[in-house]
């Protein structure tokens, strides 16, 4: 097996069975559909215009690339959809390196020949986005290729393998039609995809959350600086944006939405569904920069006479964030706040247990509440939740120890 | 009927404030310590006449900053970035190359005219040089994007200092107005004195640096598409407050300077501060010495790390201000680098500073045609720009006035000693 690099591939001659040079490679394509990595053919520059040589022709791959078969056979080359052009859709392009977590700039693309029987495939196995793929370009046709190998041999080659690489690409209709679908993205923490986004150009992330599993978006999404957000929910349109939007903690989604024209967000709004539609709503309603703008609905109560097993049994029914599991509470009549007891202590308690004899002196504060003063609450109690109540002592919501540490970052 | 009227008009004004900044930083940059310089000694050698480029030299502006503002809010890409994904790696290679060599030397003159302007005041080079690299440093490495557009939108507005030195020079109005919209007469232009400076106030007006600068705030600011229409006033309100600014520099100079017959005011914008001295007064002089160290540090600020952003997007290395130093040390690298040296060079004694500006006026000329030409073509391109592609008219515009642009700067290149 050899390796060759797509810069050593564009411009080298063709020659067929003969020995006689018919022309010269102007494009290397990959048809994903058929297969994710083989080289289906070449896009040949001859003197009757641009010809399109099969890959199962090929029996030589390199700095010369040699072809069987009749050259008068090969076909005139049209564009199509489902062709990935290494040269135009991935050179000098940027692609994102989901081992890496980053987004990088292609530089070279290293494939592989192997040969099979009188044959060679070819197939791509990893981009080259360091200096041995930039100095390789930039000397190309400078220095003789004997020297350059030689050169090259000591520069430390910087790659991404190939099935790390996620493409970016913005039209649905060709993105569907190359089978790109983040798959490898998806796999990174919502944080880091976050990262990611932020890096890219507005086309490219809508493409990016357009796929994404609505959780994963949901979760990625809220880890993005508000102006980006707001752009790509604005990029989306409002079925997907609610579908996203609905997966996101109330709280985030209420932010966001309030950041949206009035239009845009009711249009979310009526998309979603009623349930979450009426959580977010509340929210909206209250300043952001209050205790009740900063909390979340999505907390875990149970009556006063409840036991250890009836919290254990209510966590595991619970869909809300993990952060939100720090503290159970305790209602009484009418939805009350009446205790609240720290998980370790349900961890470690009989399953029999009454909870109202685990309960803890309960800290609230008031919805209107400023946002500087439930950091205040937060640092003197060590809290890693704060139960936010009306005026009648019911339990309004919850805000945790992450939404407070977001708000004194952005302070 | 009032009302709405009324309405409509504030939801403009309030759109436009939204996306206000980078046209208009980038329109006053221009500005810099070259620049002013350029614009007295225009003044002081051929009084009002030479006030009718300004209209042209303002539309010329326009049209260019447009094209790189409209590129990126559409693509939401930097102008190397989409420099490298159109034209290959080889020729942005080369640019960028060139890109650096050019800012560096612009970055030298602007510490220069930090250096000068504080020199008037009496302190010394060797304090202001190193306090100012740190400065920008630091401004720049430990602020955010909305906190340093709000420092630089209130240094753009220090540039009215150049407004009432004009004012303070009691120059003769009707004269100027009319020099100003008259065609310039044909005797003056076979003047060979007066073709040169007709050039130099062209080649000072559009640099390389301010297009890849422009695009990549607009990406910055992630403005969109939607909003281009707003960004759009941004950038022409920029480019005209720019010129204004242009306008009254060359009227100060004009009323005092060449009115009393001194054409020669040495050899940079310090030097033209102190020729004024005597004769506009005591105020106009501290305004001008004032305004000229407000524009070279802020250009100070602005050049480096756009030429880091600039190089580090197109060959692919990590960039941006939110990296950590050993994610992006490329990045962190060259932008400290070009202020040491930036700076640093400033403090060799006897160092021939003339010479460096002679040089960065070669370098710019050498650079813009391609800037130009590129951008020419991205714009054109209906893949990247959609129905944001240059349209006829303003095709043939732009085309003429880069070609101008580039004769110009080709001229005064060739005309350099």
């Amino acid at each position: 097996m050899s390796v060759v690099a797509l810069s050593e591939m564009l411009g080298a001659s063709v020659r067929d069975a003969t020995g006689a040079v018919r022309g010269r490679v102007r494009e290397v394509a990959v048809v994903p559909q058929d297969h994710p990595t083989r080289v289906a053919f070449l896009v040949v520059k001859t003197t009757d215009g641009e010809r399109l040589v099969p890959g199962d022709d090929l029996t030589a791959c390199g700095a010369t690339i040699r072809v069987t078969g009749d050259a008068g056979l090969w076909e005139r080359y049209t564009p199509s959809d489902g062709v990935l052009l290494l040269k135009r859709d991935l050179l000098d392009q940027q692609i994102i390196d989901v081992h890496g977590r980053k987004v990088v700039r292609v530089n070279d693309v290293e494939l592989a020949a192997m040969p099979v029987g009188s044959r060679v495939t070819v197939d791509v196995v990893a981009v080259d986005v360091g200096a041995r793929g930039a100095i390789r370009r930039l000397a190309k046709g400078a220095v003789p290729a004997f020297t350059m190998r030689a050169l090259l041999e000591k520069i430390p080659p910087r790659v991404i393998p190939w099935q790390y690489v996620d493409l970016l690409e913005t039209d649905p209709a060709r993105r569907v039609k190359l089978k790109i679908a983040y798959g490898g993205l998806a796999t990174l923490h919502p944080a880091d995809i976050a990262d990611i986004v932020e890096d890219l150009p507005p086309a490219e992330r809508e493409s990016v959350f357009e796929t994404l599993d609505e959780e994963v978006a949901a979760e990625a999404l809220e880890e993005i600086d508000p102006d980006i957000q707001v752009s790509i929910v604005e990029s989306l349109d409002s079925n997907r944006a609610a579908d996203i939007v609905e997966e996101m903690d109330p709280d985030a989604a209420a932010d966001l939405l309030g950041d949206l024209t009035e239009d845009h967000s009711g249009q979310i709004l009526r998309e979603m569904e009623p349930d979450e539609r009426r959580e977010v709503t509340q929210l909206l309603e209250f300043g952001e920069h209050t205790a009740a703008g900063r909390m979340t609905t999505e907390y875990l109560a149970v009556p006063e006479t409840s036991v250890v097993d009836d919290a254990i049994d209510a966590l595991k029914a619970f869909e809300g964030s993990r952060e939100a599991l720090a503290t159970i509470y305790l209602t009484g009549v009418s939805r009350k706040l009446v205790g609240a007891v720290p998980l370790v202590k349900i961890a470690i308690s009989s399953p029999a247990a009454q909870l109202s004899q685990l309960s803890e002196p309960v800290i609230s504060c008031a919805p209107d509440t400023p946002q500087d003063e439930v950091a205040a609450l937060f640092d003197k109690y060590n809290l890693i939740t704060l139960a936010v109540v009306d005026e009648h002592g019911r339990l309004a919501g919850i805000i945790t120890a992450d939404d407070v540490i977001t708000m004194l970052r952005h302070a | 009927m009032m009302n709405l009227f009324r309405r409509g008009w504030r939801t403009r004004l309030m759109l436009v404030l939204a996306v206000i900044g980078p046209g208009f930083i980038t329109a006053s940059v221009d500005n810099d310590a070259g620049g002013i310089f350029t614009y007295s000694l225009a003044g002081a050698q051929f009084g009002y006449s030479l006030l009718w480029t300004m209209i042209p030299i303002t539309v010329a502006l326009v049209v260019v900053q447009e094209m790189a503002a409209r590129m990126g809010a559409v693509t939401g890409k930097g102008l190397s970035d989409l420099i490298r994904e159109e034209f290959g790696f080889r020729v942005t290679f080369l640019l960028m190359l060139a890109l650096v060599v050019l800012n560096l030397t612009n970055i030298v003159a602007e510490f220069a005219g930090v250096a000068s302007s504080l020199e008037l005041f009496g302190v010394s080079k060797y304090v202001v040089v190193p306090a100012a690299a740190a400065l920008v440093w630091v401004l720049v490495v430990r602020g955010t994007y909305e906190s340093i557009e709000k420092i630089f939108l209130i240094a753009s507005a220090f540039y009215v200092c150049y407004i009432l030195a004009g004012v303070l020079a009691h120059p003769d109005w009707k004269a100027a107005a009319f020099a100003t919209v008259t065609r310039p007469e044909a005797e003056g232009i076979r003047n060979y004195g007066y073709l040169y400076m007709v050039i130099g106030l062209v080649g000072t007006t559009i640099a390389p640096w301010m297009q890849f600068y422009l695009q990549a705030s607009v990406v910055e600011k992630g403005v969109t598409p939607r909003q281009y229409r707003a960004l759009r006033w941004d950038v022409i309100l920029g480019c005209i407050f720019t010129d204004v600014v242009a306008w009254f520099i060359i009227v100060a100079c004009a009323a005092t300077l060449y009115a009393s017959g001194h054409h020669d005011i040495g050899t940079n914008g310090a030097d033209a501060a102190l020729a004024l001295r005597p004769l506009a007064g005591e105020y106009a002089y501290l305004l001008f010495a004032a305004g000229l160290f407000n524009a070279s540090l802020f250009a100070a600020s602005i050049l480096p790390i756009s030429t880091s952003y600039a190089v580090c997007e197109g060959l692919g290395f990590e960039s941006g201000l939110d990296k950590k130093f050993h994610e992006a040390p490329v990045f962190y690298w060259l932008y400290t680098l070009l202020i040491v040296i930036g700076a640093g060079v400033l403090l060799i004694p006897r160092v021939p500073l003339v010479y460096v500006s002679v040089l960065s006026q070669v370098a710019n000329g050498v650079v813009l045609p391609f800037v130009l030409i590129f951008m020419l073509l991205l714009t054109n391109d209906p893949e990247l720009m959609g129905e944001h592609i240059n349209s006829r008219a303003f095709n043939i515009i732009a085309w003429v006035t880069v070609t101008v642009t580039i004769v110009m700067t080709i001229a005064m290149v060739l005309t350099q000693r």
